[in-house]
């Protein structure tokens, strides 16, 4: 139905989309999500015609999609806008009469088949009862119904939307999402649909693709796609994915920001945090969240903590991907501990390869060290005892706590240090 | 349904009175005569005196059929504007257009460019592009990004305006000679109308009229939003073009004849549209019979209210136009239409 290949746009020099390709297949839906500014609009901009691609081609039904004439366009393709504010005075029945102009000529003389298909479409979203209505004094919800059936009037394949629940309540969400899914899948249009609201979205469409910066940060499934590394990746914040019990679909759930959101008053209050594999993800945006200075290491370059560490611009102690830590680089995380007030091991598991961070830390006595304990200490024992055994030495020789949950991270440094926030 | 016999009886009440108010204004002048006999006179030749026949057929009727066109013209292209631009605050007049088409004019009748070419000559042509580059400027200044809001197209309008009144005046004081003939066109008035003019503004007037109406359907959808109008399958930058010419040319067509007239164009579509509705269709021949009927009934004020002494018909327009005006800014954008 519809093929985007190698897309690139830009604005005014600045890039907004790039190398975008995807397929959408006849009577499919697919979904388009992703942050502000990641693009959606400005790609279905390109695929409408509104917008013309630096670079790549769109296919509509094998032929190009400029090689269409606006006429003809809109027989295959109808679009409902985000904004459908219309402030003349047209009777419900008029505007969606509008529908089917691309298949009137010049004067507009309306013909049976225009009134039949404009009856059904006004049935089908249950508009006929306010046809004779200005547009003008219609909600925002009858309003969004009464464009929809403007689409449907074009006989379209391609039915596609732009944030189209935007301004509504989820009484009207639901019942234009339901809507748009019966027009999917009885009348067999083909839909793309742009939404910020990911959970909305997930419930309804098959497909689904995941824009971040204007390339395609994942496309697929939605369980593919909606997914704890992929949302937190994109919207750079900390969420959890849960399942609809009804639909079986995944749903975001966001996780505020623990109730404690003082900023810290003082910069020279420092954590050395050693993690690995992911597991200091969490307990970094923790501490962004309060505004701590932090550092870690030693990590592996590519690990994902590594990589958080850097998109936070966090000091790292780093070595080659897979490569044991060395002299050096002990020598360094040594002089990175000494300089924290506190340091927090993650919940991460020891092994020969990472147990030389333990093994400094037994140098520090006196040191605040706060071990995360998720899970048993021996389930993260990866060097036959040795690890337990270190863990062991540390807490009789240093200040050592245990905590048990993230959520409990911001609680235990606002109590124990309390002299360093504001307020 | 309902609509649609409401909209037949609107049209035709104002048909009707379009003949009242029209015999009616060949009947008063210097010499009153009866309605019944202007009557006879015109349909059945049944006058006797020839003087009275020159009055009517040579004086009054093409004063009054010129009165006609020119409102019908100044009305259309407002419709066609405020739709085009899709703000109601617009009018050939405010926004610079009839300046525009006058420093055409002017620049034509100094620098001596009258030529006559079959049915066109040079004067309507020179405020046709006069017409054009105005609005040309004009949208491109107020213009910001997709949209064109109210208030800058306004003020574009009047800052192009009052280049074009230097403009226009410079011009007057190079062709001193011509002074006094720019000055009468200039204040807007019919009293010189003659079969001549007609026939001068005609063709132009008709040709515009074709163009707007080949593209009237499309004005309805552009009403939505020039997104929404493409999506229904609307080459809406065509339309435009097109549209903005062909008003262009019908205001050309009467400001060439008439001088520039004032706030017709903005008023007429007001009221049209509170009568039928937006849709253009309806809209279109409903303003401009409107249109007509406002400045016969505004020129026969111009004659008789000081009589003998005539008025320039642009000072009663403006005077109903302006006050009126000022009331449509008041009010909020939304309720206008």
């Amino acid at each position: 139905m519809l093929k985007l290949e190698n897309i690139d746009f830009s604005y005014a020099k600045q890039k907004i989309l790039h190398e975008i390709n995807f397929h959408l297949k006849n009577h499919e839906f697919i979904g388009i999500i992703g942050p502000n500014g990641s693009g959606k609009s400005t790609l279905l901009k390109n695929v409408s015609k509104l917008l013309d691609p630096d670079k790549g081609s769109i296919y509509l039904d094998r032929n190009l999609l400029n090689d269409y004439s606006y006429k003809e366009l809109a027989k295959k393709m109808a679009v409902v806008p985000q904004d459908t504010k219309v402030n003349f005075n047209f009777t419900v029945y008029d505007l969606v009469m509008m529908g089917r102009n691309p298949y009137q000529d010049r004067w507009g003389r309306i013909s049976q088949k225009d009134k039949e298909k404009v009856k059904e479409a006004m049935e089908l979203t249950d508009t006929a009862k306010f046809k004779e209505k200005s547009i003008k004094n219609l909600s925002g919800g009858e309003r969004q119904r009464v464009i929809i059936a403007r689409a449907i009037v074009q006989e379209p394949e391609l039915l596609l939307l732009d944030e189209p629940t935007a301004s509504l309540d989820i009484n009207y969400q639901r019942n234009i999402f339901d809507l748009i899914s019966d027009l999917n899948e009885e009348l067999e249009m083909a839909v793309l649909a742009v939404s910020h609201d990911l959970n909305l979205i997930s419930q309804y469409c098959e497909r689904l693709i995941l824009l971040n910066k204007g390339k395609i940060h994942s496309i697929g499934e939605v369980e593919e796609v909606i997914t704890k590394e992929n949302i937190s990746d994109v919207y750079n914040t900390q969420v959890d994915i849960k399942y609809n019990p009804i639909t079986e679909r995944p749903y975001v759930i966001i996780i505020p920001r623990q109730k404690n959101n003082q900023k810290i008053k003082e910069h020279d209050f420092k954590v050395h945090l050693i993690c690995g594999g992911g597991t200091g993800k969490d307990i970094m945006n923790i501490l962004n969240d309060l505004n701590i200075g932090v550092s870690t290491g030693v990590l592996n370059r590519g690990d994902s903590d590594w990589e958080e560490a850097k998109r936070l611009n966090y000091e790292v102690v780093e070595i080659p991907p897979f490569a044991p830590i060395d002299e050096y680089a002990m020598q360094e995380n040594k002089e990175k501990m000494k300089d924290a007030d506190l340091i927090i091991i993650s919940d991460t598991p020891f092994g020969w390869g990472n147990l030389d961070n333990i093994k400094v830390l037994a140098n520090f006595e006196d040191k605040d060290i706060l071990f995360m304990m998720n899970n048993d200490i021996e389930k993260r024992d990866f060097t036959e005892g040795k690890f337990t055994e270190l863990y062991k030495k540390i807490k009789e020789n240093n200040n050592v706590n245990e905590i048990h949950s993230h959520k409990k991270l911001c609680n235990f440094i606002n109590t124990k240090y309390e002299g360093i926030f504001y307020g | 349904m309902e609509n649609k016999i409401n909209y037949f009886y609107i049209i035709l009440a104002i048909i009707l009175l379009l003949f009242v108010v029209g015999i009616l204004s060949l009947s008063f002048g210097s010499i009153n005569l009866s309605p019944i006999r202007v009557l006879k006179i015109l349909f059945f030749d049944q006058e006797v005196r020839q003087s009275l026949n020159v009055i009517i057929k040579q004086i009054r009727l093409p004063r009054v059929l010129l009165s006609f066109l020119v409102g019908a013209g100044l009305s259309i292209a407002g419709v066609v504007f405020q739709g085009v631009i899709r703000n109601p605050m617009v009018d050939p007049y405010i926004v610079g257009i009839s300046a525009g088409a006058g420093t055409g004019v002017t620049i034509a009748i100094v620098l001596n460019l009258q030529i006559s070419f079959l049915f066109f000559s040079t004067i309507p042509l020179m405020a046709f592009f006069g017409s054009l580059i105005t609005v040309y400027i004009v949208y491109n200044l107020a213009k910001t990004k997709d949209k064109v809001p109210v208030v800058t197209f306004l003020l574009a309008g009047v800052a192009v305006g009052f280049v074009l009144n230097a403009i226009m005046s410079f011009f007057m004081v190079i062709g001193t000679r011509d002074l006094s003939k720019i000055v009468y066109w200039l204040l807007g008035s019919l009293s010189t109308a003659s079969w001549h003019d007609i026939k001068l503004m005609l063709p132009y007037f008709i040709v515009g009229n074709f163009i707007i109406i080949f593209f009237l359907k499309d004005l309805n959808l552009i009403l939505l939003g020039e997104r929404d109008a493409q999506h229904l399958g609307v080459d809406v930058e065509k339309s435009k073009r097109f549209l903005i010419i062909g008003a262009s040319l019908v205001t050309a067509s009467v400001v060439s004849v008439s001088g520039s007239i004032g706030f017709i164009g903005l008023i007429v579509p007001h009221i049209a549209r509170m009568l039928v509705g937006p849709d253009h269709k309806k809209l279109f021949p409903t303003a401009a019979i409107l249109g007509g009927i406002f400045l016969i009934i505004s020129d026969d004020l111009a004659r008789i209210l000081l009589a003998p002494m005539e008025i320039p018909v642009g000072i009663i327009t403006a005077l109903t136009g302006g006050p009126y005006f000022i009331y449509l800014l008041r009010k909020t954008k939304k309720e206008i239409w």
